[in-house]
């Protein structure tokens, strides 16, 4: 019982850094970036590019990959999404054939076999019948540093107050003067910066592959869909609700079904309670 | 010192994106004048695709220089699957219908194999598989002789692999580390689930180790904690892990979490000298069967040779030939060598000469590597079924008959690998890793 | 019905052009247009269920795969006669279409693209896990009857089905229930207001892509002789079939063809020069590149481009 409750909380917050970045855009811009599972997959090869090939400390490695993935961010959004203004779909189409050539562009750098990421922090410690790394350790430590920190920007800064008003209504946000575009361009690269910093984890939990983008989509699609959109809180609970349910499906009862049970909860919650389970429309 | 290797690789693929395109060109001006073409199919960004790739260049090279066969100089045309089902027909219909090969070798993985089989049904194109092992071809090849006939495949089907196995079992596991029962981590397809059964219903009766209990664990799954949890509670003495797909997220996992079992069975991430840079170190104590020549064989003369050549050539990854590699250089040769006798790629008289070609590779006298096919009729002994057209492997001690469908490889904590088993073909022991208390 | 019998001449020389290209053409190309016909099928299938109705399926290949699976099953497992498999396949995936329907009734938008998405994972991974004896499992099949042999056979079976589809479809987008479905697309709740039910005009919309995506699934499978879940139930399927009627042009009948054929030759044609990731690359940057600067897509391009011809041959 013990191992399955820190297994638990581990892989959800492993789960709510994942989904954090696609939440913000997604509350802010009402835009589902499906090009957000490719800032995991960016993140994660240029901190494997620095370390484990350039030989860069770790610290350097993970720092460069946040940089990367918030020009990545800042540059869908300058390229990609303020061209096709506000066009839901076609940015949801644009940005899957995005990701598409991302991975190509990955499986041309880095040839297709996938690469095992180093521990990040080696070592582990045994809890209650549960075996940690410390790497986990680590990132579900830094998962929850940062929700917070994101928590409190949004809650308490100028910036992140105006990040609110344009995601709760953003014709009345641009009247009381808030330049929509610039909280855009911050929410951009905010959700480029944490999904690279969520890929470097996500991939030292698994590896590192060219189609490695999928994975992560879903489950941060799974934990917005199902937490609704935007709230913060929400997507924190929902992340939990799923990471449980895999940890259980697997000790308990069949391993192979952990995916269909997202789906079909994800399915289930769209079409029973399409706002979601916390469907507050605001951060 | 890996990641100096490593970044030669990257600036060579970027370096490899600028000169593709005259390369290519280059390629097509010669193929004008060439009569006999070979197919290559394949992944071009995989290294097992690459290995069979290198391994038929390396064979066409050596034969062009010694004039080609058939008085005629041979090209090489490769097509690119992508390792995708769909993409791999498209490859099959190019090479038969744009390029119309002569002969094609495939370095595909089952399914994309599978898939492009109702194709070389339809064309007839000799065809030599060299890393699929799937027995359902076989089986193909069984069920229906006269449509499979130009379908070869040189590496032993995963039955007969299985079947060895078994006596690792017994020799190893059993006597030599006195386990009593097994935990089986098996993944979800179709390869696992078969392994599986073979395993399962063999193990108690043959080796005497009991399966405790079986889990069956999703390709994607992130977090293999429970499951190893899930393991070391059933009380079994081992884990007997199946997996072909991601199986470097589980094995580094296991390493990771150093968990307190040890573990081996078949892992096809392991089979690559690449595994331990990939796993970035952490792959030591596992240990997995391979089909031959496996990393850490002890080769003979010609196979040290095709490696010694592969090297110089080559200083991308996989910097040293998978298995299918080997397998590649000698079934191209064997093929080409089949066409002089048969004066082309003639159907019947191809088929024909291709079933008696043999090869056998010796060390100190010994039968060591076999290139051989099974007949039509022959039946193994020990399994009692025939094997049409799969390389003739060996079951039973002494291998004095063919090579060994597999071997055990481990891989020690230090990084380095050996052959733990059968004895005959043993350069190290099999040990567990040090966390595992004994 | 606005008809013209310009249109008509226009469709036989299309026609009976293309009937007569295995005469001056490769069996190569020959296998190349197969290739790009059964795209055609998916993407004119996705425009009626998703390009007209503004509903946007990122599920197709789960109506498609329906359709494959369920001929491939019947044929291969349980030896019926394809004549019988066929039509049962179309069956199937018209009630596939039903369950896609269900949420369309209560979602839209950026949800309704996110639960087809589900749906085709969730499909994806069933059909691995349930009866792998009947589904072939990870690796799928191989050897199921294929109905033609040799490149030219094959090209007219496919030419013919796409053909008899392309022209059909094009009759019915012609008549008022073709109009009310692109207006559902445009603006909802007006076509609701004009006293038309919308639930049945999507339910028809639905039940017809599905149709088209049975037939040209089905037809596929027997084409390739092979099926396996890796190659139907993918996000890369997925984004052939949506680009081909994206880049086409939307809501129209020709431009899913046109997008179709345009993006399958640019693939072959890169392949001589460009052998291995590259070929994606590029070919992902060319769909991009187009869908972001000719978002009404290439037949657009083409109007427009003849539209400045006449101009110019009129001055």
């Amino acid at each position: 019982m013990a191992q399955i409750i820190i297994q638990g909380l581990l892989l959800s917050g492993l789960y709510a850094l994942i989904a954090m970045g696609f939440t913000l855009i997604f509350s802010v811009g009402r835009v589902l970036n499906l090009a957000y599972g490719s800032y995991l997959m960016i993140g994660g090869y240029v901190y494997f590019y620095l370390t484990q090939l350039l030989g860069v400390p770790k610290i350097v490695g993970i720092l460069m990959a946040t940089v990367a993935g918030c020009v990545v961010g800042l540059l869908i959004y300058r390229l990609l999404v303020k061209q096709l203004k506000g066009d839901h779909v076609a940015i949801e189409i644009s940005t899957l054939i995005l990701a598409v050539v991302l991975q190509a562009g990955i499986v041309l750098l880095f040839g297709d076999s996938s690469k095992i990421l180093l521990p990040i922090v080696p070592g582990v410690i045994h809890v209650g019948g549960a075996t940690v790394t410390f790497s986990i350790l680590a990132a579900t430590i830094i998962s929850w540093v940062i929700l917070i920190g994101i928590y409190i920007f949004i809650r308490k800064t100028h910036t992140g107050r105006a990040m609110q008003a344009v995601s709760m209504d953003a014709k009345g946000a641009a009247i009381s003067g808030i330049d929509s575009d610039r909280i855009n361009m911050i929410t951009w690269g905010i959700s480029g910066t944490l999904g690279a910093v969520a890929g470097v984890f996500f991939a030292s939990y698994t590896q590192l592959s060219p189609s490695m983008w999928v994975a992560p989509l879903i489950i941060a699609i799974a934990v917005v869909i199902v937490g609704g959109i935007g709230s913060i809180i929400g997507t924190l609970v929902v992340a939990h609700i799923i990471g449980f349910m895999e940890i259980l499906t697997t000790a308990i009862l069949a391993p192979e079904m952990r995916g269909v049970f997202t789906m079909l909860l994800i399915i289930g919650v769209l079409v029973i309670r399409p706002r979601g389970l916390f469907g507050r429309e605001e951060l | 010192m890996g990641h100096i290797a490593n970044l030669r690789e990257f600036s060579m693929n970027i370096k490899h994106v600028a000169i593709t395109a005259c390369a290519m060109s280059a390629l097509f001006a010669s193929t004008a004048f060439a009569e006999i073409k070979v197919g290559f199919i394949g992944s071009l960004s995989s290294d097992t695709g690459l290995s069979t790739l290198r391994g038929a260049e390396i064979a066409i090279d050596e034969l062009n220089a010694k004039g080609g066969i058939l008085g005629q100089q041979i090209t090489l045309v490769t097509a690119d699957t992508g390792e995708d089902v769909t993409e791999g027909i498209k490859a099959y219909e190019f090479l038969a219908e744009t390029e119309e090969v002569d002969f094609i070798v495939s370095g595909s993985i089952d399914d994309v194999s599978l898939g492009w089989m109702p194709r070389m049904r339809e064309f007839q194109i000799p065809t030599l598989d060299t890393w699929t092992s799937y027995i359902g071809i076989i089986d193909m090849l069984v069920e229906d002789f006269d449509s499979m006939r130009p379908y070869f495949m040189n590496i032993a089907s995963d039955e007969a692999l299985a079947t060895l196995y078994i006596d690792f079992g017994k020799d190893v596991l059993k006597d030599q580390m006195g386990w009593n029962s097994v935990f089986i981590l098996q993944e979800d397809t179709a390869f696992g689930g078969a392994i599986n059964g073979l395993v399962t219903d063999a193990l108690a009766p043959n080796a005497g180790i009991d399966v405790v209990d079986t889990l069956v664990y999703d390709v994607a799954t992130v977090d293999f904690a429970p499951v190893f949890s899930r393991a070391v509670d059933s009380g079994a003495d081992f884990i007997y892990l199946i997996s072909s797909v991601n199986s470097q997220v589980v094995s580094s996992q296991y390493v990771k979490l150093q968990v307190p079992l040890g573990m081996t069975g078949v892992n096809v991430a392991a089979l690559g000298q690449e595994f331990w840079e990939d796993t970035g170190g952490a792959g030591g104590g596992i240990s997995t069967l391979s089909p031959v020549p496996s990393v850490g064989f002890r080769l003979d003369a010609a196979s040290q040779a095709f490696l010694d050549t592969y090297q110089a050539r080559y200083d991308s990854r996989p910097s040293f030939p998978h298995f299918n590699g080997y397998n590649a250089y000698f079934g191209v040769l064997q093929a080409m060598a089949a066409a002089e006798e048969a004066g082309g790629f003639n159907n019947t008289t191809w088929v024909d000469a291709m079933e008696k070609q043999d090869l056998i590779l010796e060390i100190d006298g010994e039968m060591w590597i076999r290139y051989a096919f099974w007949g039509n009729d022959e039946v193994e002994p020990r399994t009692g079924r025939t094997y049409p057209h799969n390389v003739r492997f060996d079951i039973t001690e002494p291998y004095d008959d063919g090579s060994p469908s597999m071997v055990v490889i481990q891989w020690y904590e230090d990084g380095s690998n050996a052959v733990v088993y059968p004895a005959k073909y043993a350069t190290g022991e099999f040990v567990l890793p040090s966390w595992v208390e004994k | 019905m606005d008809l013209r019998w310009h249109h008509f001449a226009l469709w036989a020389a299309f026609i009976g052009g293309m009937l007569a290209l295995p005469q001056f053409v490769s069996s190569g190309t020959l296998r190349t247009i197969i290739f790009a016909n059964y795209l055609a099928i998916f993407a004119i299938s996705w425009d009626i269920l998703s390009g007209r109705t503004g509903y946007i399926s990122f599920g197709h290949p789960f109506l498609i795969g329906i359709g494959a699976y369920t001929t491939a099953i019947l044929t291969k497992r349980f030896d019926i006669a394809v004549e019988y498999a066929i039509p049962s396949a179309v069956l199937m995936t018209m009630v596939g279409g039903l369950i896609l329907f269900l949420p369309a009734l209560r979602i839209k938008g950026s949800y309704f693209a996110l639960v087809t998405l589900a749906f085709m994972e969730l499909i994806y991974q069933l059909v691995q896990v349930i009866r792998p004896d009947l589904t072939g499992g990870t690796r799928g099949m191989s050897g199921i009857p294929t109905l033609t042999l040799g490149a030219r056979d094959g090209f007219y079976l496919s030419f013919s089905l796409m053909a008899a589809i392309a022209l059909s479809m094009w009759l019915l987008m012609r008549t008022r229930l073709g109009t009310a479905l692109s207006a559902i697309g445009m603006n909802e709740e007006s076509v609701r207001g004009s006293g038309l039910s919308t639930t049945r005009l999507k339910l028809f919309a639905f039940l017809t892509g599905a149709f088209v995506a049975g037939l040209g699934g089905a037809f596929y499978v027997h084409y390739l002789g092979s099926i396996a879940p890796r190659a139907l139930f993918d996000i890369n399927f997925l984004f052939t079939i949506l680009v081909a009627a994206l880049i086409g042009g939307l809501s129209t009948v020709i431009g899913p063809m046109l997008g179709a054929f345009f993006l399958t030759f640019l693939l072959e044609y890169l392949r001589p020069y460009l052998p291995g990731a590259e070929r994606y690359f590029i070919y992902g940057g060319i769909a991009l590149l187009l869908y972001m600067y000719e978002p009404k897509g290439i037949l657009h391009l083409f109007s427009r481009g003849l539209d400045r011809w006449r101009e110019r041959v009129s001055s």
